[in-house]
Formats: C-alpha cells, sequence, structure tokens
C-alpha cells in the first residue's frame, strides 16, 4: 500500500533540503525529527478508516515540486479577497512571507502578527512552548510533512487581556501551477485576550497546485478565539490541513469553515477541551460542484469535567461533487458535565451527488448530555409546494430554499463584508437571483 | 442510587450450570481433516463438503477484523474443538421420550417447552450443543407445507433448496467469521414457508451451549415465498464457564415478493463474572435479503449476555419497494463489551428502513452502536430513520455510536438522531415523591427507555424479555 503513495511522497520531501537551517536549534531539531518521521509514516490511502471515502490517488499520481521563492505578485491581484474590516494583514505567496503585500501591526502594538522565523527572536519561549504540541505530528503524514518544511508561517499574539475589534486577515495566495505550500499558523491567545483571525486560502490560477496546512490555536484561560476559515482555492487543487486547537480553562474558540475551492480538500479540525469550563462551536460548510470532494473530520476531546461544544455541519453537493463529514465527539472518563450536540446536514442536489457522514460519539463518563444527528436528502417537496403556492416556482423556488440552507452558516461569520462575499458565492453556485 | 446499581451489577448468572450428557467430541484444532470428520459426521453430499473446504482454504487467508470497538485476548482457533454432538439416539416422537435431565436443565433455565403449549402452541426446535435433538409440533407445521427442521435435516431431505440459498446471503467470503462458520457449522435450524403460506405459529428455536470449550457454529438458512409470513424466536442461555467460548454464527435469511419475515432474538449467554472473567464471544454475522417486490424483513433483538458481542443483523434491500427494520436492545454491565448495530442496503426503489437502538451500559462496560446507511444510485426515493439511543449507570462505563451514512442518490431521504443520557437525579426524587422507591422506579425508567423495541416483540418474548432485563438489573440502582 506504501508503494503507491512512497515516489509522491519522495518527491515532496526533497525539496526539504532547500530550507534554510533556522538559528535557532530547536526548530532545526524539530525539522529533522518530522523529516524522519514523514519517511518512516505511509501516506493515508482509503484502506485506512478514516481516509475510507477520501481517495488521494488523484494528487499522488502528480509530480508536484516545492514552490519556489515567492513569485513577484502584483497588489491588485490580491483586491478581490481584500476584507476592508481587518486593520492588518499577512499576505503568503505559495508559502512565503511577502512583505511587499502585507500590512502587519506597527512594532510595539497590543497584536503581534509577524512571520514566524521573524517571531523566534522576540517571541521564542511562546513559540517553542507550542509550535507542534497542539498539532500533534508523529502519527500523522501530512503534518509530519509540513512540519519538515517549517520556515515561513504566520504567528500571531494576543496579550494578556487584550480585546481585539478588528479581524487579522492571513492570506495563502498559490500563484504558480503544480507547486507545493506547507504554510503553518499559530495563534497565541494569552490569558484573557480577544482575537478574531480569517484564514484565507485562495488560488490566482485555474491550475492545479497542493496546499498542506498546519495552524495551531492556543486559547489562554477566559481567552476567546473567533477563526474563520475560508478554502476557496482553484477546483483543481488539492488542499491538505489540520486546524487543532486547545482551550485552557473557561475559554471559548468559535470556527466557521467555508470549503468552496479545490477538486479534493480534507480539514482535520481537532479541538482539545484540556480545562473546565471551556466552549466550542464548530460550524461548518461545503459548498460543492463539479467532481469537487470535500472531507471534514472534526475531533472534539473533552478531556475534563464540565466542558460544552457545538457543531453545525451543512454541505451542498451538487453534480458529481461528493461531501464527506466525520465527527467525533470524545468524552473522556470523568469528563461529567459534559454538553454536546452535534449536527450533520447534508443537501443533494444531483442524481451523482453523493454524501458519506459520520457522526461518531465516544463516552465514557454518565452525567453528560450528548447528542447527535445527521440528515440525508434534497429539497423537500412541502416547502417547494409552499414557495409555488406564493408564486415562486421551479428553478427560483429550489435556488431560495438551497440558498437558505447555505446561508445560515455564512450567516455565522463575524466579519460582515466576508458575509456579504460569500452570501455571492452561494448565489452564484445555486444560481439564485436577489 | 449506588447501591441499587451495585446489586443490579452483582447478579448472578442464573444459568449457570453444566448438564452431564455424554458429548461425542472431535479432538482440538481445525483442519481439512476436521472438516472432512464434521462433514462425514452428518453424512453430507460432496458439494457441501466442497462448500466447507472452499470456505476453510479462504478463511486461511483472512484476518481477525480488528476495528470493532471491543479488546479480548487472541482467539487461538487451534485451541477450540469443533464439533461435538450427544450421544445419537433414536428419533423421539413425543415429549415424553426426551431425556428427562435435559427437560429438567430448560426448566431450570425457564425455557417453556411445557409453557408454550400452554401459552400459544410455540413450536421449538430444541439446538442442544449442536444437534437437534427433538423438533416439536413439526406435523402442524407440515400440514400446511412449513418445512421447519434442522439444517442437516434439511440437507437431506431438501437438499435442492438448501443448497439454492446457502451462502446467498452471506457468503463465505463474507468475513472472518463468516468463513469460519462456513467451513464448519455443526447444526441450526432451517425454515421454508412455501407460496402464500402463514406460518401459523411463532417459531421457535433456544439454543445453548453445553460442551466446555466448544464452539457453536450454527447455521440457520430462512427462505419465504412470495406472500409468505413467518415470525421466527431464538433464544439463547449458556451455562456457567470459566474458559472464553467463541460462538460465530451465521443467519441468513431470504424473502421474495411481498414476503415478510420477522426475526426475534433474547440472548442471555454467560457474561463472565465481575473481573470480565469466561463469558461468551459471540461474533455473529446475520444478514436478510429482502430479494423481491415489497418483502420485508424485521429484525428484534434482545441482548443482554455475552462476554464480548459483535453483531449486525442487516437488510439487503434489493427488491423495489422493500422495508428493513431493526430493532434492539442491548443492556451490557460488569466488563462486557458490545459493539452491535445494523446495516441497511437500499438497492430497489422506494426501499424504506427503520433503525431504533437502546443502549444501557452499566458498570465497567462498553456499549457501542455501529450502523451503516447505504443508498446507491439507483435506489430512487429511499427512506430511512435512525435513532440510537445510550443511557449510562455508573460513571465507568462507555457508550459510543459509530453511524456511517452513504448516500448517493439524491431523492433519498436519511434521518439519524442520537442521544445520550443517564437516569436523572430528579426523575428519581419525581419517583420518590410519589412513593415509588429507587429501585422500581429505575425498573420502570428502564422498561420506558427500551420501550419502542419491546412492543416488537412477540408477546411470549416481551414478557420474557422484560424479566431479563428486571433480572439483569434488579436491585442495581440505589
Amino acid at each position: 500500500m506504501s508503494t503507491a503513495t512512497a515516489p509522491f511522497l519522495e518527491h515532496l520531501l526533497a525539496g526539504q533540503k532547500i530550507v534554510a537551517a533556522e538559528p535557532a536549534a530547536w526548530v532545526n531539531r524539530l525539522r529533522a525529527e518530522a523529516l524522519e518521521c514523514a519517511h518512516q509514516l505511509a501516506l493515508p490511502t482509503t484502506r485506512d478508516e478514516d481516509w475510507r471515502f477520501t481517495d488521494l490517488s488523484p494528487l499522488y499520481r502528480l509530480a508536484f515540486r516545492p514552490a519556489a521563492a515567492a513569485a513577484r505578485l502584483d497588489a491588485a491581484a490580491l483586491a478581490p479577497f481584500a476584507v476592508p474590516e481587518a486593520a492588518h494583514r499577512l499576505v503568503f505567496v505559495d508559502g512565503h512571507f511577502s512583505a511587499a503585500l502585507s500590512t502587519p501591526p506597527a512594532a510595539g502594538s497590543a497584536v503581534a502578527a509577524l512571520p514566524l522565523a521573524a517571531a523566534l527572536g522576540p517571541h521564542g519561549e511562546v513559540v517553542h512552548a507550542r509550535l507542534a504540541r497542539i498539532a500533534e505530528f508523529r502519527e500523522h503524514a501530512f503534518r509530519a510533512v509540513n512540519t519538515a518544511y517549517l520556515h515561513d508561517g504566520a504567528f500571531v499574539l494576543a496579550p494578556r487581556n487584550h480585546g481585539e475589534a478588528a479581524p487579522l486577515h492571513l492570506l495563502f495566495v498559490a500563484t504558480q501551477a503544480d507547486a507545493t505550500a506547507q504554510p503553518r499558523v499559530l495563534v497565541v491567545a494569552e490569558p484573557g485576550a480577544d482575537l478574531t483571525v480569517i484564514e484565507d486560502y485562495v488560488s490566482t490560477h485555474d491550475g492545479a497546485h497542493y496546499t498542506n496546512a498546519v495552524t495551531e490555536i492556543d486559547v489562554g484561560a477566559n481567552g476567546r478565539v473567533r477563526h474563520v476559515r475560508l478554502q476557496r482555492e482553484s477546483r483543481a487543487a488539492f488542499h491538505t490541513a489540520t486546524a487543532a486547537v486547545r482551550l485552557d480553562r473557561d475559554a471559548s474558540y468559535h470556527a466557521v469553515s467555508v470549503a468552496v475551492g479545490a477538486r479534493i480538500s480534507r480539514l482535520d479540525h481537532h479541538v482539545v477541551h484540556a480545562a473546565e469550563g471551556t466552549f466550542c462551536s464548530l460550524d461548518g460548510l461545503a459548498l460543492l460542484g463539479g467532481r469537487q470532494l470535500a472531507d471534514t473530520h472534526s475531533f472534539v476531546d473533552h478531556a475534563v469535567p464540565n466542558t460544552g461544544g457545538r457543531q453545525l455541519h451543512k454541505t451542498v453537493v451538487a453534480d458529481g461533487a461528493r461531501a464527506v463529514f466525520n465527527g467525533r465527539v470524545l468524552v473522556r472518563p470523568g469528563a461529567q458535565g459534559t454538553n454536546s450536540a452535534q449536527e450533520s446536514r447534508n443537501l443533494l442536489l444531483s442524481d451523482r451527488a453523493q454524501v458519506d457522514t459520520k457522526p461518531q460519539l465516544e463516552i465514557f463518563a454518565d452525567d453528560v448530555k450528548c447528542s447527535h444527528g445527521a440528515t440525508v436528502g434534497q429539497l423537500e417537496a412541502e416547502e417547494l409546494f409552499y414557495l409555488e403556492s406564493r408564486g415562486i416556482g421551479g428553478e427560483a423556488a429550489r435556488n431560495l430554499l438551497t440558498y437558505g440552507f447555505a446561508a445560515e452558516i455564512v450567516g455565522h461569520i463575524p466579519v460582515p463584508s466576508l458575509v456579504r462575499a460569500l452570501r455571492e458565492t452561494v448565489l452564484a453556485r445555486t444560481g439564485a437571483k436577489e | 442510587m449506588s447501591a441499587v446499581i451495585q446489586d443490579l451489577i452483582d447478579q448472578p448468572y442464573k444459568a449457570g450450570f453444566v448438564t452431564q450428557i455424554d458429548a461425542e467430541t472431535a479432538p482440538k484444532g481445525l483442519n481439512e481433516d476436521i472438516i472432512r470428520l464434521i462433514s462425514a459426521k452428518k453424512s453430507e453430499p460432496e458439494w457441501l463438503l466442497e462448500f466447507r473446504l472452499k470456505a476453510f482454504r479462504h478463511w486461511l487467508t483472512m484476518e481477525e477484523p480488528r476495528w470493532p470497538n471491543v479488546r479480548y485476548p487472541k482467539i487461538d482457533f487451534q485451541d477450540i474443538i469443533y464439533y461435538a454432538a450427544p450421544k445419537p439416539k433414536a428419533k423421539l416422537a413425543s415429549m415424553d421420550e426426551v431425556d428427562p435431565e435435559l427437560l429438567r436443565t430448560f426448566e431450570r433455565l425457564g425455557v417453556p417447552v411445557h409453557e408454550q403449549k400452554a401459552l400459544a402452541g410455540v413450536a421449538v426446535d430444541v439446538i442442544f450443543d449442536s444437534v437437534s435433538v427433538t423438533t416439536t409440533y413439526k406435523q402442524k407445521l407440515a400440514e400446511v407445507g412449513i418445512v421447519f427442521c434442522s439444517i442437516s435435516e434439511a440437507v437431506r431431505e431438501h437438499p435442492e433448496l438448501v443448497r439454492r440459498y446457502l451462502g446467498s446471503v452471506v457468503p463465505y467470503t463474507d468475513n472472518f467469521y463468516a468463513a469460519l462458520n462456513s467451513a464448519v457449522f455443526t447444526d441450526g435450524s432451517f425454515v421454508y414457508i412455501p407460496k402464500g403460506v402463514r406460518a401459523p405459529m411463532e417459531l421457535s428455536t433456544y439454543f445453548r451451549i453445553n460442551t466446555q470449550d466448544s464452539g457453536q457454529f450454527e447455521r440457520t438458512l430462512i427462505v419465504a415465498e412470495d406472500d409468505a409470513y413467518v415470525s421466527y424466536l431464538e433464544g439463547c442461555t449458556a451455562p456457567r464457564f470459566d474458559t472464553n467460548q467463541l460462538h460465530a454464527a451465521v443467519v441468513e435469511l431470504v424473502a421474495l415478493d411481498r414476503a415478510e419475515i420477522k426475526y426475534s432474538t433474547v440472548q442471555n449467554w454467560y457474561a463472565g463474572d465481575e473481573q470480565g472473567r469466561g463469558g461468551i464471544y459471540n461474533f455473529v454475522t446475520k444478514r436478510g435479503l429482502c430479494k423481491g417486490r415489497g418483502a420485508k424483513i424485521s429484525w428484534t433483538q434482545v441482548e443482554t449476555g455475552s462476554a464480548i458481542t459483535w453483531k449486525y443483523p442487516s437488510c439487503v434491500l434489493a427488491g423495489d419497494d422493500s422495508v428493513g427494520e431493526f430493532y434492539s436492545v442491548a443492556l451490557t454491565n460488569h466488563r462486557q463489551q458490545a459493539d452491535t448495530g445494523t446495516k441497511m442496503i437500499h438497492l430497489g426503489k422506494n426501499t424504506r428502513s427503520r433503525i431504533i437502538s437502546k443502549g444501557i451500559s452499566a458498570g465497567e462496560s462498553q456499549n457501542s452502536y455501529r450502523g451503516l446507511v447505504k443508498v446507491s444510485p439507483k435506489a430512487e426515493g429511499a427512506r430511512n430513520f435512525s435513532q440510537c439511543d445510550s443511557l449510562l449507570i455508573g460513571e465507568r462505563c462507555g457508550a459510543h455510536t459509530f453511524p456511517y451514512i452513504d448516500v448517493k442518490n439524491n431523492s433519498a431521504k436519511v434521518e439519524h438522531e442520537a442521544t445520550t443520557s443517564k437516569i436523572g437525579e430528579d426523575q428519581l426524587f419525581y419517583f420518590a415523591s410519589r412513593g415509588i422507591d429507587t429501585e422500581q422506579a429505575v425498573s420502570m425508567i428502564i422498561n420506558g427507555f427500551v420501550k419502542d423495541v419491546f412492543t416488537h416483540l412477540p408477546m411470549e418474548f416481551a414478557v420474557e424479555a422484560s424479566k431479563l432485563l428486571g433480572l439483569k438489573l434488579e436491585g442495581s440502582v440505589g
């Protein structure tokens, strides 16, 4: 089984030599260890339970090269992706930080946002204590590959008790066809800090490329992080990603992740409730057409008592597309008082569309309230009839209902301009006209 | 509350005793010679021996499944006796001729061989350690053309039927334990309902594992022709042993046009002691094929025994408009582990399925629901509703759900709901304020929890199942 994936992995790792050594010895050691792991681990195939429905063989057949240093990119090319509310943004072109396109906060500002390499000096201890410790790479080939390439990620730090109103925009742009990028993000909210981060993956071309991202978010006691994750890459792209979150006492984490791009995309979203009183909400939307496949594997780990979580994952699947969802909720022994609700709602728009959903509860404590629900279906005949009786018939009624289904998740995004932009995307996809 | 739970948990196994009957046993281990021995003992035709050998050779290439959410030491398949039969005796004409010791065993177990006559005239195909000892009421069934006999007898007397359907629903390549069963199955039941016949009574069989260290490999085959109806009851108890016993049965159901098969199980095999020593490993493959239009297969199970249960009674809904149902109560206690659920495979148009699963975990047990609802691209208008609820008693047990939903047709409608909860202090308080003590309150709450399933059990079984749950949970919550 590894024989089929081995050439791809070797090709993928061949470029690792070009990553320059860091002054901090521990980073070099981390990379070396990750490289070692990546060589040991086999890339997943559909024979692995976690990848049963997501066949990466189209990716494995391609020979991508690591993206060379940042290509020159005109600022105007990024205009469609602008988020006016975001006072500051960091731009990564093919995985490399672009100082020219970025508008980081000035040195001395409350919130720090800078490339990881630059953060190792002033924030070395903060980074060292967290990097690659929230997203465990030793058992996971893609995370190991990303960690082996560690050089230029984004680092965001919100200091103690600082509430930042403006969202911070992390924009990852793919400009080169047939290239790979290994984006890395570390977000640290110190105790009591409040922060909104937009993690945004886009392409400037329609060709194939491969993004393998790892994001780590550490929320300190009483802190709050709102995380918007947009994957709107080229529909020929491949995207594998991990977002790993750790919550300290009474912290909260609210995520909205939207996948509209990529031919095959996969997000592993892990949240660990590491202390009592924490809460997380995970909202997800995949809007798929053509032959796209989007896979979301979430894992919410209620490791201690008195934590809460809710999750709503929706997919709209048209043409011959396929949506995969696996929502695992683990209530560990002794984690009494856990309150968890999860829903997976799937709308099939064509008779070739497919959905594989698996809400999964593993409960080892008795004083808990856990529920999950899953539905798969097409638009309700009764709802269509109701609209028709009001003079909204056929196509228009279907589009309206589809739009309403998808727009619920978009509406949860705490950034108005993104809500508007994504609503346009939804409308364009469903064909609905206002 | 914990004292009552404790009592419930400490309930000794009431069916734990060994009947002293001489068994003719094969040497331990499994090879082609053993299979030939089994086949020869049962005077089987050549094609069946071929079937067994093919299954065995395929089994050798397979690995034990590792995906179930259960933990147990590796099974030594060469340390099992694959054939044990009570000494052959002349066929018995009436109940009076049955070995009185055997009858006493059934009496102690509460198996209502006599009671049944009074209750509803249920015909019992008594399986005692792999070989049918006696079959009652055969005459009455024969009058309407129903065949209800042991599978060995069916091989002899209805070879064309057995050959046509054996392995047609669960092929020997299906899974590790189905392959093993196909190679070594010793006995089981065969039911054939001809066209347009409704079985005039409920058919029932009781299984008992008796010889120490002997695995039981039952094979049951039920075929219902067009417009036929049958309700089949299966109940199990086993005596107390310290070594683990493997049980790998295969049940195949075939329903043709508009036929209906209702299959009910109450399973109360020895579950091991408080420390998890001993107990039955119950690795069963049960599957029904709705082959014809408008066919219906309904599984109802009450699983309370076995150290480990690994069982997914499934329905393949091939015929248009066919219906599959699964109603289950799984209760685990002490160190029991259950990984059970169902598969509903929608292939035909307008097929419908319904899953109601209720899991109760107590002690340090682990109870998993694992289900698959699959709608194939051609299953226009398929409909599924699933509900799986878990009740946790005590803080050291676990309840898990793994529902897989694969939909490849957009006209399908699939719904799944699951909840997990415990018996609330406020509920118990409410009962207490009405003068109902905790034990009674718990019993009432649990009976309410499982009601949706119990209403689908045949009446006699429902009474027995209620008693069983009461017995298992007696004095356990305080």
